[in-house]
């Protein structure tokens, strides 16, 4: 948006120009009409350039002509081969590379080109080559094809680039014939003329580019020699890094990484693109180290103040790339990239201005919040949102600040902006009210400001649910009730309905409350819309009635969601026909019906782009799905009485992929149960499977005993099911044990053309892989906002602290993710990413162990040359045997 | 300069004298029509041709007339496209091989299809039968009546046997054609 004004003034100057332009408010039909000049018996050669100067322009326009006009226009050109006229020649072969007849048309210029191509004047014999290979057929290739190696050396530049590109294109169509040219075109990489060189080293590298070995030895041979073309230089960059990419998978890392010095070299190349070339290839070396990155990093740096746009644009956006994963080694860039945030190019400023937050320490942050006020109003809304997210990031990396943070994101969302933005500030704020528990009362304050003056239905109506489940759990949540009335006065139906909503979870909550919340209630009874009216007076019924249900129901019956599936209770609803007998919510089925496929991608993607903004948020996704599973686990009545879900596993696949049956299992953990929930899939389209269930061997864990088992009534083809096993165990107790399963089902063949299944089946069964339960399934992820306040308010003499060795491990990182799955606890501050260079290496996590008891633990890495991994960890909680049982995971696994 | 200077002859002849013509070979592949060109641009013969994919352009010189010659190449995948380099040209040459009986069908057939078309009605014909060297070949009567050629009404026609290889009857086919070019412009 902000790009439009400069645009516009140049569209001013330039509008002298325009009147000028011998192309302005040209039409197809006159040009085409002009072209019969092409069939004169006296060729104007002149006017015929000029007329098919306008046809290319036109096609250049996207003007498309018809399959007639361009059959038409095509034989007219091709009549101009009477002419001598070289420039009107040249014109000729342009129109006929863009006009692209038909296949079986184009063959009639190939004796005319054939001609060209071995005429004494260079110009037709480039360009009848390039034209030739457009359009010729691998049958005819072969005849012309001694012409084109000829070509590929021949003593003109022009002629010579112009069979390589082609050699280029052939290549895809038809290799065998070009791989002949090996020889030709191993001269002219080392022709003088720049071009050439250019031309042929991206050819001959084509050629070869299957055979790791030979590329290889063009690499080596090259670096050595004497490399005139800037261009080539640069693929020769390319190709080296390939190489080296290739190479590093072979031999060991140790010593000095091959070709290195030749990357080094080409940063003191004299042509800037060499340069550029030259460090974005260090700086995209897999393991770089510190020590190689550091020259790229400098020429990088030297980039950044360069007057011209491109280069500063270029260095700016590879030293954000850099900064992702070496943010100290882009520090020493950090003031060149402070003044580019005034930069005229939004895009630089942008790409500098994220950089900045990423390699920026937590002292800087305040600084660079200041820089980022003046420039957020002078940019579009997309580099905005980038903004946003880098600004969200930054404050899940440093929860300390989130004040400053907050009140940024506070301000932006008062300014003017679209919905994307605006959807995009919310989101932020919403996810650090989640991640930081600190935030929340002056997050909540600031969303509230928000929506009084919030022309988006679908933010408000977002808000103010978040503000009926959180409001009600604050310190003081009265002072929500005066914004969420007002949205009752102001707003339209849709944000009215939400409000009243968001109200009444306030009365149900909050005792004091209640009264003023049923008179405000009362007052929306006259509202003019439906929904807003029905909604108040269920609420007006729920809240006023309490004396009949348990104290605890109406604020039950407002925060929980339904525990059926919307869909099976919108159809029970339709069945439902008005009578005496009312209608029955627990008759509704609890089965989610199969999904349809459409339904299943639109899943997947959701899935999808949960995972994504997981990764962003640092672990909300496993809460999310956590609550998913309540919601199913409480819909199951042999479940109700067991208490408070605690935490649920990852799913553990208990079958090999590919079977007939694919099973996997998620843990539930309560207070003094285990539910194991099993995901059972019929991969057999000829087979109905029924009273589907698992049984579990308890003989090896004493201290666990089955209470239920719920079988799962039918499995069908393709769509899964879940049958469920509910152990006892000793309240609060930390059991541990290993269970033998049995898949036991009843097999009922389907006849695959009718779909029907036979009326007689027999019992079979399934072995499946055993389950384990774990220390890790009494460990919650949880988050802390400070590591360093919480891990120093726990008492130091609880402390537990071992060393292991965690034998040779891939890599650092691998090392760190394995002992984090293992220890299922949240690593915190960003601790759980590894620089891809470092020798050592401190992890956070935290934790909360059954029975609401905190974890917090630290863990030190370090890996030496043979890729040993050796790890400290210190585990710190208010009970010291919980910091001896985590101790105990790692010792055990 | 060269270029210009040729360009000002050119211009001096086109104002005086005014003759130029435009022609069009066409006949079924191996019927001799890239040979004729040669033998009329420069009296050459060649054993050893290639076929001609496509077309070729040429301009001959003879006395005060200026030939534009449109060599189309014969084979069937070009034969549809022959009617294009026809529109206009102050005539048409089919050249037929004589001693080619099992394709002397096809030729006439093709012959036809091309005088049917709209835009080429009134445009003088020129068959010729070459390769009159050989003793199979077909002599003019024989060809005037395999072709059915007095069916041709609507438009100026002849017939001659040649020989690019001899040279036989180049020199009458070259003065038809020039005779003919006064007449057009």
């Amino acid at each position: 948006m902000a790009l439009v004004n400069p645009r516009d003034k140049k569209d001013e100057d330039r509008d002298d120009e325009t009147e000028y332009s011998p192309f302005f408010g040209i039409e197809k039909g006159a040009v085409l009409q002009e072209a019969r000049v092409f069939n004169d018996p006296q060729l104007d050669t002149r006017r015929c350039q000029q007329v098919i100067t306008k046809l290319l322009y036109l096609l250049n326009q996207g003007e498309s002509f018809t399959k007639t006009e361009a059959t038409e226009v095509f034989f007219a050109t091709t009549k101009l081969f009477q002419s001598k006229d070289i420039a009107l020649r040249r014109m000729v072969y342009l129109m006929i590379k863009e006009i692209t007849p038909s296949a079986d048309e184009v063959i009639i210029v190939t004796s005319s080109l054939m001609k060209d191509m071995n005429s004494k004047t260079d110009l037709y014999r480039a360009n009848a080559i390039r034209v030739l290979c457009r359009i010729i057929d691998g049958g005819l290739l072969g005849q012309i094809e001694r012409y084109l190696k000829q070509a590929v050396v021949d003593k003109n530049p022009i002629v010579a680039s112009a069979a390589l590109v082609s050699g280029i294109h052939l290549l895809k169509n038809n290799p065998e014939i070009v791989k002949r040219w090996s020889n030709e075109v191993q001269e002219a990489v080392n022709s003088k003329a720049p071009l050439v060189q250019f031309h042929a080293l991206a050819l001959l590298h084509q050629i070869r580019q299957n055979d790791r070995l030979a590329v290889s030895k063009l690499v080596t041979s090259l670096t050595r020699g004497n490399v005139r073309s800037p261009l080539a230089q640069c693929l020769l960059i390319r190709y080296t890094v390939q190489v080296i990419h290739e190479a590093s998978g072979i031999s060991s890392s140790g010593g000095e990484r091959p070709f290195y010095e030749f990357l080094e070299g080409c940063l003191r190349h004299k042509a800037e693109m060499v340069i550029f070339e030259a460090a974005r290839a260090i700086t995209q070396l897999e393991g770089v180290t510190s020590r190689e990155l550091t020259p790229a990093i400098t020429v990088l740096q030297l980039f950044l103040s360069s007057s011209k746009p491109v280069l500063r644009f270029a260095a700016v956006r590879t030293l954000n790339k850099v900064a992702m994963t070496h943010p100290l080694a882009v520090t020493n860039c950090n003031i060149d990239m402070e003044s580019l945030i005034s930069d005229q190019n939004r895009s630089i400023a942008t790409l500098a201005i994220t950089t900045l937050l990423k390699t920026g320490n937590e002292s800087s942050v305040d600084r660079l919040m200041k820089q980022i006020t003046n420039f957020m109003s002078d940019i579009a809304d997309e580099f905005k949102i980038t903004v946003v997210e880098a600004i969200r990031s930054l404050c899940l990396k440093f929860p300390q600040k989130y004040r400053t943070l907050m009140n940024f994101l506070s301000n932006i969302l008062r300014e003017e902006g679209g919905f994307e933005y605006k959807k995009a500030i919310v989101d932020s704020i919403l996810i650090l009210i989640r991640e930081i528990p600190d935030a929340k009362e002056s997050g909540l304050s600031h969303l509230c400001e928000f929506i009084e003056d919030c022309e988006f239905t679908y933010l408000s109506t977002q808000i103010l649910h978040l503000l009926g489940n959180e409001g009600p759990k604050t310190a003081d949540p009265s002072k929500y009730i005066r914004y969420i009335y007002n949205r009752v006065i102001l707003e339209n139906a849709t944000v009215r309905a939400s409000a009243v909503s968001a109200l009444a979870k306030f009365g149900a909550m909050v005792d004091f409350l209640q009264p003023r919340i049923m008179v405000l209630l009362r007052r929306c009874l006259h509202d003019n819309d439906d929904e807003v009216r029905d909604r108040a007076t269920l609420y007006l019924q729920v809240l006023g009635d309490t004396k009949d249900i348990a104290p605890d129901g109406a604020a039950a019956f407002l925060s929980e969601t339904l525990n059926v599936p919307l869909a099976n209770l919108e159809a029970s609803l339709k069945a439902y026909e008005p009578s005496e007998k009312p209608f029955n919510i627990a008759a509704v089925s609890k089965e989610a019906k199969p999904l349809t496929i459409a339904e299943k991608k639109k899943e997947k993607k959701a899935q999808r782009e949960a995972a994504a903004t997981g990764a962003h948020a640092n672990g909300v996704a496993p809460a999310v799905s956590t609550s998913s599973y309540e919601n199913l686990l409480n819909a199951i009545p042999e479940f109700a009485s067991i208490g408070k879900l605690f935490k649920s596993s990852k799913p553990v696949q208990l079958t090999e992929e590919e079977t007939e049956y694919a099973v996997n299992v998620v843990k539930h953990t309560y207070p003094a149960h285990v539910v194991f929930q099993f995901n059972a899939t019929n991969t057999i389209q000829e087979q109905l499977l029924e009273n589907v269930e698992v049984v579990m061997d308890t003989s090896l864990a004493d201290e666990f005993e089955e209470v239920a088992s719920i079988p799962l009534k039918s499995l069908p083809y393709g769509s899964p099911g879940q049958t469920f096993v509910l152990l006892a165990k000793p309240e609060g107790a930390v059991a541990l044990g290993k269970f033998g399963n049995v898949l036991k089902f009843k097999v009922k063949e389907v006849d695959p053309a009718s779909g029907e299944p036979d009326e007689e089946g027999y019992e079979d069964e399934y072995a499946l892989e055993d389950v384990e339960v774990t220390i890790g399934d009494y460990i919650q992820r949880t988050s802390v906002s400070n590591f360093r306040n919480s891990w120093e308010a726990l008492d130091p003499g609880l402390e537990k602290v071992d060393e292991y060795g965690l034998g040779p491990r891939e890599s650092l990182q691998e090392a760190v993710k394995a002992v984090i799955n293992t220890l299922g606890m949240q690593p915190v501050e960003g601790t759980d990413q590894v620089p891809s260079n470092a020798r050592s290496h401190t992890a956070l996590l935290a934790g909360t162990f059954i029975g609401n008891v905190p974890v917090l633990a630290r863990l030190s890495f370090g890996i030496d040359a043979q890729k040993q991994v050796a790890m400290k960890l210190a585990v710190r909680s208010e009970d010291e045997s919980v910091s001896e049982l985590i101790q105990d995971i790692i010792a055990s696994s | 300069m060269m270029g210009l200077w040729d360009t000002f002859l050119n211009w001096i002849r086109s104002l005086f004298f005014k003759q130029e013509m435009e022609l069009s070979l066409i006949g079924l592949q191996n019927a001799g029509k890239t040979s004729l060109v040669n033998v009329i641009a420069t009296g050459g013969y060649d054993e050893d041709m290639i076929p001609t994919v496509g077309f070729n352009m040429r301009k001959v010189t003879k006395g005060n007339v200026t030939i534009k010659l449109w060599d189309l190449g014969g084979q069937p995948r070009f034969r549809s496209m022959w009617e294009r380099y026809c529109r206009g040209v102050s005539a048409i040459v089919y050249v037929v091989d004589a001693a080619d009986h099992d394709n002397i069908k096809t030729s006439k057939d093709e012959l036809y299809e091309l005088l049917s078309k709209p835009s080429l009605a009134g445009i003088p014909l020129l068959v010729l039968g070459n390769k009159n060297d050989k003793p199979e070949a077909l002599s003019t009567g024989a060809l005037i009546d395999a072709l059915d050629l007095r069916l041709i009404t609507d438009r100026e026609i002849a017939c001659y046997t040649i020989s690019c290889k001899n040279a036989t009857n180049i020199d009458i086919t070259l003065d038809w054609l020039v005779k003919h070019s006064k007449s057009k412009s």
